[in-house]
């Protein structure tokens, strides 16, 4: 099973090095555009719309490492784990301390304040790697900074998975 | 059941006085192997088995002979380095008391290299920096009577700890600044947000005798520096997000920052970067620098090279490009090479194989496939 996971987790990462998320966006509204622009010939589109979907659905899907809020969430992703995108799994603890992002969501077109925390106290949970880095700075900025753990300050330190909170929109 | 037994019969009579002719096998002793004297092609590999993360190893793997050697295990999120002689490899890492829970003991292990036995350890303070391998988790200082750990909890200092009497001598405050980079037998440099350097003097005790700050050598908004340097002869050079390599001489009382330079042309820049877990290696006596570099933008500083560039520190030159895709090697995430004078590059993929490389002429002589699981960090003295 973790190969399969791997085999999509590498493909993914591929995909996310090759394209910008906004370069995504930016080609897939494209598309769009001017799929309106052309004449309805009488061919199968079917394959075209698929895609799509499906490129949409990963942007709006907690369990996929494109997701919208976690531009920059470096870990498992809870939602793979028991939790969600902003709620731990049965039996671990959320972080108390964390470090903050700003993430745009495209189904809206605003820009949020998430914060990314850990949650803790179990062994890591293998499950839905996902390595995004969206204005990370190295460690020496360490409230922009997703390379240590952020369980370090709990009673249970060690790190089982990453979750990604609204905070609030970010003020233009 | 007969015709089997029939069969069996014909068998022995053709083949059994032959098997009786042969002489037995000899009886066997159980030993434990011995490594022998290290190699200039040995390498630890720094493994942080992040799917599983409290069981974290380092691996030591022989680049002529392609066959691993033996482990040390680093337990969870570990820091590792080696003692300047490299006699020494130091594990600075967690345990907790019931395996992926309880409660935390942080501590300093210490692994004779000759047997790959642990020696000893240093009881921490439950502070140690939990991060990403680099040189600069825990580190000697050059006469080795010192080692140097970092601590966030999320405040930032580090510990002075006497390796000799297996002891913490004081923990020193850094005031935001993180890591310990070690020069000469007492000196503690550590990389601020302010794009400065913190170099903290101890006494012969191990306590602090003074501070300086720098004035800032880059800057964190606009093109901040891998905090994973890399040793050169006077001291350590730190690649950009952008791709400038900016060279710090370390031989002084306070550090000294020459004139930044440029890995990428002006049409490069931004287009390819540097990036991974390890971006650079070099061959201090020949002065080559080795960078894995990929196509990407901005958010792209992890990810790995699709090729590794070749510099002549000197010159600042680009010698030559090794394209990985020929190889259908995945993307390299961290790198390093001997210091010898038939000199090998070691590059881990993000799939944790591990390609050999010809230094001098990028030839590929070997990929060991899957050393480890997570394998993002190489040590060698």
């Amino acid at each position: 099973m973790r190969s399969i996971d791997r085999v999509f987790e590498q493909s993914s990462r591929s995909l996310a090095q090759r394209t910008s998320r906004r370069s995504v966006l930016a080609a897939l509204g494209r598309v769009l555009t001017g799929a309106a622009l052309l004449p309805l010939l009488p061919i199968d589109r079917s394959s075209r719309a698929a895609a799509s979907e499906a490129a949409a659905s990963a942007l709006d899907n907690p369990q996929s490492c494109e997701y919208w809020k976690y531009c920059a969430i470096d870990g498992f992703l809870c939602s793979c784990c028991g939790g969600s995108s902003h709620s731990c799994p049965p039996g671990t603890a959320p972080s108390p301390i964390t470090w903050i992002g700003t993430c745009h969501n495209p189904a809206d077109a605003r820009d949020y304040i998430v914060s990314y925390n850990d949650c803790c106290g179990k062994t890591s949970c293998g499950n839905c790697e996902c390595n995004r880095n969206e204005h990370e700075k190295p460690m020496y900025r360490l409230s922009r900074n997703n390379d240590v753990n952020w369980c370090m300050a709990n009673a249970d330190s060690n790190y089982h998975c990453s979750v990604s909170v609204i905070l609030g929109v970010a003020e233009p | 059941m007969r015709t089997e037994l029939l069969s069996a019969a014909l068998l022995c009579l053709l083949g059994c006085p032959l098997v009786r002719a042969a002489p037995p096998l000899p009886t066997e002793h159980l030993t434990v192997e011995k490594l022998g004297p290290a190699k200039a092609h040995w390498v630890y590999v720094v493994d942080e088995a992040f799917f599983n993360e409290t069981d974290a190893r380092v691996d030591l793997f022989d680049g002529d002979s392609y066959r691993r050697l033996g482990q040390i295990d680093a337990g969870f999120n570990p820091g590792v380095n080696l003692s300047p002689d490299g006699s020494t490899t130091v594990v600075a890492t967690t345990y907790f008391a019931r395996g992926g829970h309880g409660a935390r003991t942080d501590v300093v292990e210490f692994t004779d290299n000759s047997t790959l036995s642990l020696t000893g350890e240093i009881v921490l303070p439950p502070k140690r920096a939990n991060t990403l391998p680099t040189y600069f988790n825990l580190a000697y200082s050059a006469d080795s009577h010192f080692l140097y750990v970092a601590y966030v909890t999320p405040a930032s200092s580090f510990g002075v700890l006497d390796p000799a009497k297996k002891t913490v001598l004081d923990e020193i405050d850094t005031a935001g600044c993180v890591l310990v980079i070690p020069s000469g037998p007492n000196r503690v440099s550590s990389l601020c947000e302010s794009g400065r350097m913190l170099t903290v003097t101890l006494d012969a005790d191990g306590h602090e005798a003074s501070r300086a700050l720098s004035e800032p050598f880059f800057d964190a908004d606009t093109d901040p520096v891998f905090v994973q340097g890399v040793a050169s002869k006077d001291g350590y050079l730190f690649l950009s997000f952008l791709g400038q390599v900016h060279e710090v001489d370390f031989s002084a009382p306070q550090p000294v920052f020459r004139a930044p330079w440029s890995i990428v042309t002006s049409a490069e820049k931004g287009h390819w970067r540097p990036g991974g877990q390890t971006v650079a290696a070099l061959h201090r006596g020949l002065g080559r620098l080795y960078v894995p570099m990929h196509r990407g933008g901005e958010g792209s500083h992890k990810s790995g090279g699709t090729e590794i560039w070749v510099f002549d520190l000197k010159t600042h030159e680009r010698l030559a490009r090794w394209p990985l895709s020929a190889h259908k090697l995945a993307a390299v995430i961290a790198i390093q090479v001997s210091q010898d004078d038939a000199p090998i590059v070691f590059a881990a993929t993000e799939k944790s194989d591990v390609a050999v490389f010809d230094a001098l002429t990028g030839q590929l002589k070997h990929i060991e496939k899957q050393l480890g699981q997570t394998s993002w960090f190489f040590l060698n003295p």
